[in-house]
């Protein structure tokens, strides 16, 4: 087995009164498709903003290549090759599609007009076409605002970007909501092959044949709690099911 | 590939949105001073353009700020008081520090002139960095926060003048029509003209104005992307309060004096100005262009109305009638009424 890139170690997060995250953990190999999964409000969402510094937790640690981390903001992140995609609203719909993928990464005008941070549109628009397209995803023209694509194109440039971008771990959460079957295909089609160059990638999808097909490993979620962690070829659609819902028991592992 | 043709379409697809929203602003524009022309001929001559553009010079810095602050999803109740503070701020520092009074004209104005115009865009800075520690560390909405600032600042004006205008030097040739009889702007308000246009470059052209759509957009997406909002913001609030702080010394150039009541409900004008412009007060739309000509239109209404013997105690009734219509036009717009 590879290297541990990313792993979370008893993580806990609670807003107000309602505890979303129970001393979780996980753990993800370079190369490895681990897929998340659990109920609604089972803590999946919570657990991909503690991964990708939009939340802090309140207890337990993070760590990045062994070495502990503490991401006081996605920035940080971000600059550690961490890419994610959020269940919802990862993108600013009045910007064109471009202008989304390079949000936070500017491609700026050479010589003085660039250092006062003036943008190099063109040069954005172009690259963000190409970019796209390099990662397997269709989508229409990139100067068009985002809040006039259907919600599958949405899906797909949010796609598009995380995946153009990262250069470790890939958090996709729930990413082919809203997707036609031809076009979920396809974004199974992109895990497999950033898993093959070796990054590693966090899946969540309620969809659980797409997971049972692109994941080595399943970590299930309940309550804020892992309650099954283990390599995908001991699962069937049913005891997936079964493990989700609790009607199949299962014995919470304790922290090693 | 066809991607060579693109670019050129595309910016062919962009110049016809975009002018699109601003011939329509020019022609309610044009269109106003013809009927005013119709009910007064009086209307149509320099003097009348030299009123309307001085009025604008000083509403116009207000409501550029204003533009950056409502399309980052906030709003700066503030400005009116901030204008005023600055103005009697920068007259007391140059009569009562620095020792020039009223006589001080001509070009001897000069070297106190720089020294107050600095401390009002100073004093505005300042302000501006208070709404934003308000709005990003206390957490107040911004509505709240300048509310409360606006009040505090128009206090303040009148306590440090003791509710008096203060008078100190001036050089009234900057602010008047550099030539009457064909020439209505002056060199004050072509200053405003150059700090507006710069303005509205960093909004459309750089990092800066991206960040400031995608935070009004999506604040959450913005943060995810890496952008640190609080201090975007902090600039955001701070340059607004600097471009109220440069309008309140405008106006001490018209006044040749620090008036603690020259800032009363002016935030309504710059709201105005911006709303007519076509901005969204739910943040993420608008262009510094539909400010412009939103608060041409503003004065053109408010002194074509006068000139045609309205009372002037209607101004802000028609004001309001302004803000009200330009909303529910814009709510009506098709593409905006999906989302
Ligand atoms: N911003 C928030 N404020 C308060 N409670 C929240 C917030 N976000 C999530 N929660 C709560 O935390 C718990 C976990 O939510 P989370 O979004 O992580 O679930 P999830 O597993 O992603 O569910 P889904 O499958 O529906 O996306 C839920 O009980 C939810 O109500
Ligand atoms: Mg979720």
């Amino acid at each position: 087995m590879k290297e541990v890139i990313y792993e979370v170690k008893g993580v806990s997060k609670r807003y107000g009164s309602v505890v979303a995250l129970d001393g979780a953990s996980l753990k993800l190999h370079a190369g490895e498709v681990v897929g998340l999964v659990g109920d609604n409000g089972a803590g999946k969402s919570t657990l991909v903003k503690v991964l990708s510094g939009a939340h802090m937790p309140d207890g337990g640690q993070i760590e990045l290549d062994g070495k502990q981390v503490s991401w006081s903001s996605p920035r940080e992140a971000l600059d550690a090759g961490i890419e994610t995609l959020y269940q919802d609203s990862g993108l600013a719909p009045h910007l064109t599609v471009s202008k989304n993928v390079f949000l936070g990464r500017e491609i700026t005008k050479r010589g003085l007009l660039g250092k006062l941070g003036f943008l190099d549109s063109k040069a954005m628009e172009e690259k963000a076409h190409s970019e796209l397209e390099r990662v397997g995803i269709a989508v229409p023209a990139s100067n068009r605002s985002v809040s006039q694509l259907s919600g599958g194109q949405r899906q797909a440039v949010a796609i598009g970007r995380a995946v153009a971008w990262a250069r470790k771990v890939i958090i996709l959460d729930e990413p082919t909501n809203h997707l036609g079957a031809r076009q979920a295909g396809e974004v199974l089609q992109v895990i497999k092959e950033a898993k093959k160059k070796g990054l590693g990638v966090i899946f969540i999808s309620h969809t659980l044949p797409h997971v049972l097909e692109v994941t080595d490993r399943i970590v299930v979620l309940r309550l804020g709690k892992v309650v099954r962690d283990a390599p995908t070829s001991e699962f069937t659609g049913d005891t997936l099911v079964g493990t989700i819902t609790g009607t199949i028991q299962t014995i919470p592992e304790e922290d090693a | 590939m066809s991607s060579s043709q693109q670019p050129n379409l595309r910016l062919e697809r962009f110049k016809a949105v975009a002018g699109n929203q601003n011939s329509i602003l020019l022609s309610v524009l044009i269109a106003l001073a013809i009927v005013f022309t119709l009910a007064e001929p009086k209307f149509f001559s320099v003097a009348t353009a030299g009123n309307i553009l001085t009025d604008w010079g000083s509403i116009v810095l207000l409501a550029a700020g204003q533009t950056l602050v409502i399309i980052s999803g906030g709003i700066d109740l503030s400005v009116g008081g901030t204008l005023a503070i600055s103005g009697v701020t920068s007259a007391w520092v140059m009569s009562t520090v620095l020792g020039f009074d009223i006589t001080t004209s001509g070009s001897d104005a000069y070297p106190p002139l720089l020294v107050g115009g600095l401390v009002a865009i100073g004093t505005g800075l300042l302000v501006g960095l208070i709404n934003a520690i308000l709005i990003t560390k206390l957490r107040i909405v911004p509505f709240v926060a300048t509310l409360s600032t606006m009040g505090a600042t128009l206090g303040f004006a009148i306590i440090i003048s003791n509710g008096m205008p203060i008078g100190g030097p001036n050089d009234f040739s900057l602010i008047s029509p550099i030539n009457p009889t064909w020439m209505p702007l002056s060199w004050a308000v072509i200053g405003v003209i150059i700090v507006v246009t710069a303005v509205g470059l960093f909004l459309h052209k750089s990092r800066f104005g991206l960040h400031t759509y995608a935070i009004g957009s999506n604040s959450f997406a913005a943060r995810a992307a890496g952008i640190n909002v609080e201090r975007h913001l902090t600039k955001v609030y701070a340059l607004a309060g600097a471009l109220a702080g440069l309008a309140g010394f405008y106006v001490y150039l018209r006044l040749g004096a620090g008036s603690p009541s020259s800032g009363v409900m002016r935030e309504l004008d710059a709201i105005a100005a911006v709303v007519i412009g076509g901005a969204s007060l739910m943040g993420g739309i608008g262009r510094m262009m539909g400010t412009i000509i939103g608060a041409l239109i503003l004065f053109t209404v408010q002194s074509g109305l006068i000139m045609a013997g309205v009372a002037p105690d209607w101004k802000k009734v028609v004001v309001a009638v302004l803000i009200a219509a330009a909303v529910a036009a814009q709510t009506l717009r098709p593409q905006n009424r999906a989302r």
